[in-house]
C-alpha cells in the first residue's frame, strides 16, 4: 500500500515539473521553436493579400475568421537564404504586442514539451538571426534517436515597435 | 488618498460617478452664462443645488476633499442666491479652480479609486473661504443698510484712513491686508502700485490693523443674520428643507433614469461589426438573388424566396440605421467645453472674445466625436491667439470691440459639417507662401503660380507654421498637419476660407460614421482596391489621345478640364502591366485627380477593418474589408496615397 502511494506522488511530481511546451517549425533546414501560449493558430493555403508601400518583410494581409491579420516572412526579415512559398503556404499565427500577427514557414514539425534547465545559451549568430531574440537553443531527440538542435524564439521581442 | 471601497460601495460610487460628470460637465457652461448674468437666480439656484447634491453624495462615499471643496461652493452660492454676496471676475477664477480640482478629484477617483490629499486643497480652500469671508463683511454692510441697492453695498470706511487702501481694499474684497500685500508683491513691476502705497500698507499692518478695522460695522455677529433676515436662511441652519428639495430631485432623475439604460461602449462596437457582416451578407444574398432571376424560370418558390430577401433586405437596412443611431452623440458633448476655453485664452492674452455655438444638438458617431475634441480645440485656439485682434487693434481696424468666434455643426446629407468662423484678422497669403518657400515645401516659382485656396493648404503641410514666434498658447508642437491628418483618419476633409482683415474658416466635413462605407471597386495589376465613393467625382473611360505629359507629369483632359493623371499602380510604386482602361477622378484637398485604372467592378457597400498595429500608417491604405467570398480587399486612402507627391503639385495645374 505504502509503495503504491509513494509511487502515485512521484507520479504528480513529474506532471508539474517545470516543463514549457513548444510549437516547433523548420525554416530553411534549422528547427526553431516557440512558446505554445504564444500561438494562436496554425493555417495553411491562405489567401495572402500583398499591401502596397510596406516593408518587404510583410508579405500582405489575410482573413482569419473576419479579422484581417498581417503576415510577415521571417526569412526576409532576418534576411535568410530561401524563399517563402506563397502559392502554399504555412503561416503560424502568433500573439504580439502588435496584435495577432502570421509567420510564414516551410513546414510545421509539431508540439514537443521541454526542460527549461537544459537550454543552452545561443550560439553566436548560429542560423543567421541576431542573437538578441533568441532564448537559447537545446538539444533534442526523436523516437529513432536522431539528435537536432533546437533554437527558441523569443517571438514576443521580435514584434515590439522598437525592433521592426 | 487612496480610498476602499466593498463591492456594495462601489455600485453606489459608480452611480455617484455618472452623477458627478453630468452636475460638473453642465457647470463650465451654467458658470460661464452666470458671469454674463450675475443675477440670473435660476442658474444660481441650480448651480447652488448641483453643489448641494455632490456634496451629499459625495459625504456619503466618504470623499473627504470633495465633500470640502463642494462645500465651499455651494456656501459661496447660497450667498450669492440670497444677494449677500456679489460676483466679481476674480471670485469667478476661484471659482472656477475649485470646479476644476472637483473634475480632478472626479477623474482621480475613477482611475486610481484616489482622491487629493487635504494638503492639496488647502490653498484652494483657504481661496474659497476668502470669498465667503469678504461676503460677511458685506453682509454685515447690507443688513445695516437695509438694502439690497448696489451702489449702498460698497464699503463704508472710518474716516481717517488713506483713499489709496480704501481702494485696494475695494480691489481685492475679502482678502486681508497681510493677503493684499501679498498680492501686490506678486503682480508684476508695471502693473503694481507705488512703493509709497506699499510703505503705508505696511505701517497699517504693523499697527496691528485688519482691513475690519478700517470699515465701519453696527453689526458685529455676522451668524445672528439668518435670524435678522429669517426669510433667508442659510443652509446649515435649513438642513431638513434642503434635504427634501434634494430628494425631490433626485426623484425626478430616478425617473427619467428609467427611459434611459447605460450600455457598455464595447458591445455597442460588437452589435455594430455583426450588423456590418449582416449587412455584407445581405449585399451578397441579394446580388445573388437577382442572377438566380435571370438564370431560372420564374417559378412561385423563387418569387416568393425573392419577396422574402427583399423584406429581409429592408429590415437589414433598418437594423443598420437603428444601431448607427445608438452610437450617435450630440455635437455638445465636445461644444460644451469651448465656453471655457474661449473664456480663459481671451482672458489671458487679453482679448474680448465672444464664443457663438450653433446646432449643438447636431449628432455625429462618437467615435468620431472623441477624435475631433483636440483638433477642434486646437482650431480655436489658433482663432483666438492669431485670428482676433487685441481690443484696440479691433477698434483701430473699425471693428467692433469684441471679437467673436463661430462653431457651428449641421448635417448635410450623409456628411456632418463643422466650422469654425472667426472674425479676426485673416490669413496673409504672402505671409503664408513666403514661410512656405523659406521653409523649402515649395519654389519660389510655385508659390508665384498657386491659387490662395491652393496657399492656404500649405498651411496643413507638415513642418509649417505661420506664428512668428511659438506662443504657449497654440504652439504646442502639434501643428495644423496633425489637425489635418486627424480629419483626414477619420476619412474627412478640411478647407480653409479666408479674407485678409476679415477673418478665417476652417470647414470640416466629416462622415456620419466609422463602420460602413460605400466604395468603388477598381482592379490593378490583378488585384482589387476599394476607393471611398465620397472622394470620386466622376469615372470615365480610358482615351490615350486626351493624355498629355507635362513636365514630369502626366495630364488627362476632360472637357475643358485638364487634369493631373496618375495610374493607381504608380501611386503603390507597384509596376504597370496592363493596359488600362478606365479613369477615376477623385478629389483631394482642393484639386481632382485623375487616377487610371484597368478594371472596374462596380459600387459596393463594405465594412471597414483595421489592419492592425503593425500596418498602422500604410500611405495610400485606410483599412481592409473582407468580401463575400472571403478574400481581403484594401482600401484606398486617396488623401495620404497623393501624400508625398503633394509638395511637387502645388502649382503645377
Amino acid at each position: 500500500m505504502s509503495e503504491i502511494e509513494v509511487l502515485g506522488l512521484r507520479e504528480i511530481k513529474k506532471e508539474v515539473s517545470t516543463e514549457e511546451r513548444l510549437i516547433t517549425f523548420y525554416l530553411n533546414d534549422e528547427l526553431i521553436g516557440v512558446n505554445i501560449k504564444d500561438v494562436i493558430k496554425i493555417t495553411k493555403d491562405m489567401d495572402i493579400t500583398p499591401v502596397p508601400k510596406t516593408k518587404d518583410y510583410i508579405l500582405g494581409v489575410m482573413n482569419l475568421r473576419g479579422n484581417i491579420i498581417p503576415v510577415v516572412s521571417l526569412k526576409k526579415k532576418f534576411n535568410l537564404k530561401g524563399k517563402d512559398n506563397l502559392e502554399h503556404p504555412m503561416i503560424v499565427v502568433v500573439e504580439t504586442d502588435l496584435g495577432h500577427i502570421g509567420i510564414t514557414v516551410d513546414r510545421v514539425e509539431g508540439a514537443i514539451n521541454i526542460n527549461p534547465e537544459e537550454i543552452q545559451p545561443p550560439p553566436m549568430n548560429s542560423i543567421g538571426i541576431d542573437p538578441e531574440f533568441i532564448d537559447g537553443v537545446i538539444m533534442i531527440e526523436d523516437s529513432s534517436g536522431k539528435k537536432e538542435l533546437l533554437t527558441l524564439l523569443n517571438i514576443k521581442k521580435i514584434f515590439r515597435s522598437e525592433n521592426l | 488618498m487612496r480610498l476602499n471601497f466593498s463591492d456594495d460601495m462601489k455600485e453606489i460610487l459608480e452611480e455617484f460617478l455618472i452623477e458627478a460628470d453630468e452636475i460638473l460637465s453642465g457647470l463650465d457652461q451654467d458658470l460661464i452664462e452666470l458671469e454674463e448674468n450675475p443675477e440670473d437666480k435660476d442658474l444660481l439656484n441650480k448651480i447652488f443645488r448641483g453643489m448641494h447634491t455632490l456634496k451629499g453624495g459625495a459625504g456619503f462615499l466618504g470623499l473627504t476633499s470633495v465633500v470640502e471643496i463642494a462645500h465651499k461652493i455651494e456656501d459661496i452660492f447660497n450667498k450669492l442666491r440670497n444677494d449677500e454676496l456679489k460676483l466679481t471676475s476674480e471670485m469667478m477664477d476661484i471659482i472656477f479652480e475649485g470646479v476644476d480640482k472637483l473634475k480632478e478629484s472626479i477623474q482621480m477617483i475613477k482611475e486610481s479609486e484616489e482622491i487629493p490629499d487635504e494638503e492639496d486643497i488647502k490653498g484652494l480652500l483657504e481661496k474659497l473661504e476668502s470669498i465667503l469671508s469678504g461676503g460677511e463683511i458685506l453682509e454685515a454692510e447690507v443688513v445695516n443698510n437695509g438694502n439690497l441697492n448696489e451702489e449702498e453695498s460698497d464699503l463704508q470706511f472710518l474716516e481717517g484712513v488713506d483713499e489709496d487702501i480704501k481702494n485696494l481694499i475695494r480691489q481685492y474684497p475679502g482678502k486681508d491686508l497681510g493677503e493684499i500685500l501679498e498680492e501686490l508683491i506678486l503682480l508684476p513691476p508695471d502693473e503694481r502700485p507705488s512703493i509709497e502705497v506699499i510703505e503705508k500698507l505696511e505701517k497699517i499692518i504693523s499697527e496691528g490693523k485688519d482691513v475690519k478695522d478700517l470699515i465701519k460695522q453696527k453689526k458685529e455677529e455676522p451668524e445672528q443674520q439668518p435670524e435678522v433676515e429669517g426669510s433667508k436662511p442659510v443652509v446649515k441652519e435649513d438642513k431638513p428643507r434642503a434635504n427634501k428639495k434634494n430628494e425631490l430631485i433626485k426623484r425626478k432623475k430616478t425617473e427619467k433614469k428609467e427611459e434611459v439604460i447605460r450600455v457598455d461602449v464595447e458591445r455597442v462596437e460588437v452589435l455594430m461589426n455583426l450588423v456590418g457582416e449582416l449587412v455584407l451578407d445581405r449585399n451578397r444574398i441579394v446580388k445573388l438573388a437577382s442572377g438566380l432571376e435571370t438564370s431560372c424560370e420564374s417559378t412561385e418558390t423563387i418569387e416568393e424566396l425573392l419577396d422574402s430577401i427583399t423584406g429581409m433586405s429592408r429590415t437589414v437596412s433598418d437594423l443598420q440605421d437603428a444601431v448607427m443611431k445608438l452610437r450617435m452623440q450630440p455635437v455638445k458633448k465636445v461644444f460644451s467645453k469651448f465656453p471655457r476655453i474661449v473664456r480663459d485664452l481671451a482672458k489671458k492674452l487679453n482679448k474680448k472674445v465672444n464664443l457663438v455655438l450653433e446646432g449643438e444638438d447636431t449628432e455625429i458617431d462618437r467615435s468620431i466625436l472623441d477624435k475631433l475634441e483636440d483638433p477642434l480645440i486646437h482650431l480655436v485656439r489658433n482663432a483666438i491667439d492669431h485670428g482676433i485682434e487685441s481690443p484696440e487693434e479691433r477698434i483701430k481696424a473699425g471693428k467692433p470691440e469684441i471679437g467673436t468666434v463661430k462653431l457651428s455643426a449641421y448635417q448635410e446629407g450623409d456628411r456632418i459639417i463643422i466650422a469654425i468662423e472667426d472674425d479676426g484678422k485673416g490669413i496673409d497669403v504672402e505671409k503664408v507662401k513666403k514661410k512656405a518657400v523659406e521653409k523649402g515645401l515649395i519654389t519660389p516659382e510655385q508659390a508665384e503660380n498657386i491659387s490662395d485656396k491652393e496657399a492656404f493648404e500649405l498651411l496643413f503641410m507638415p513642418g509649417f507654421s505661420t506664428a512668428e514666434q511659438v506662443s504657449d498658447v497654440s504652439g504646442r508642437g502639434v501643428g495644423m498637419d496633425v489637425v489635418a491628418s486627424t480629419i483626414h483618419s477619420l476619412r474627412g476633409t478640411i478647407e480653409v476660407e479666408s479674407e485678409l482683415g476679415e477673418g478665417t474658416k476652417f470647414i470640416m466635413k466629416l462622415p456620419l460614421t466609422v463602420a460602413i462605407i460605400r466604395t468603388l471597386m477598381v482592379g490593378a495589376n490583378s488585384r482589387i482596391f476599394a476607393i471611398p465613393l465620397y472622394s470620386v467625382v466622376e469615372i470615365v473611360r480610358y482615351e490615350p489621345d486626351k493624355v498629355k505629359n507635362i513636365g514630369q507629369f502626366k495630364s488627362f483632359m476632360l472637357r475643358d478640364e485638364v487634369y493631373l493623371l496618375f495610374s493607381l499602380n504608380e501611386l503603390f510604386d507597384m509596376t504597370d502591366k496592363k493596359e488600362k482602361q478606365f479613369i477615376v477622378i477623385v478629389r483631394v484637398g482642393e484639386k481632382n485627380i485623375a487616377i487610371s485604372v484597368e478594371e472596374l467592378f462596380g459600387e459596393e457597400e463594405i465594412v471597414i477593418k483595421p489592419l492592425g498595429k503593425l500596418l498602422e500608417n500604410v500611405q495610400g491604405i485606410a483599412g481592409a474589408t473582407i468580401t463575400g467570398d472571403g478574400k481581403v480587399v484594401l482600401i484606398v486612402d486617396t488623401n495620404s496615397l497623393i501624400n508625398d507627391k503633394k509638395s511637387q503639385l502645388v502649382g503645377v495645374l
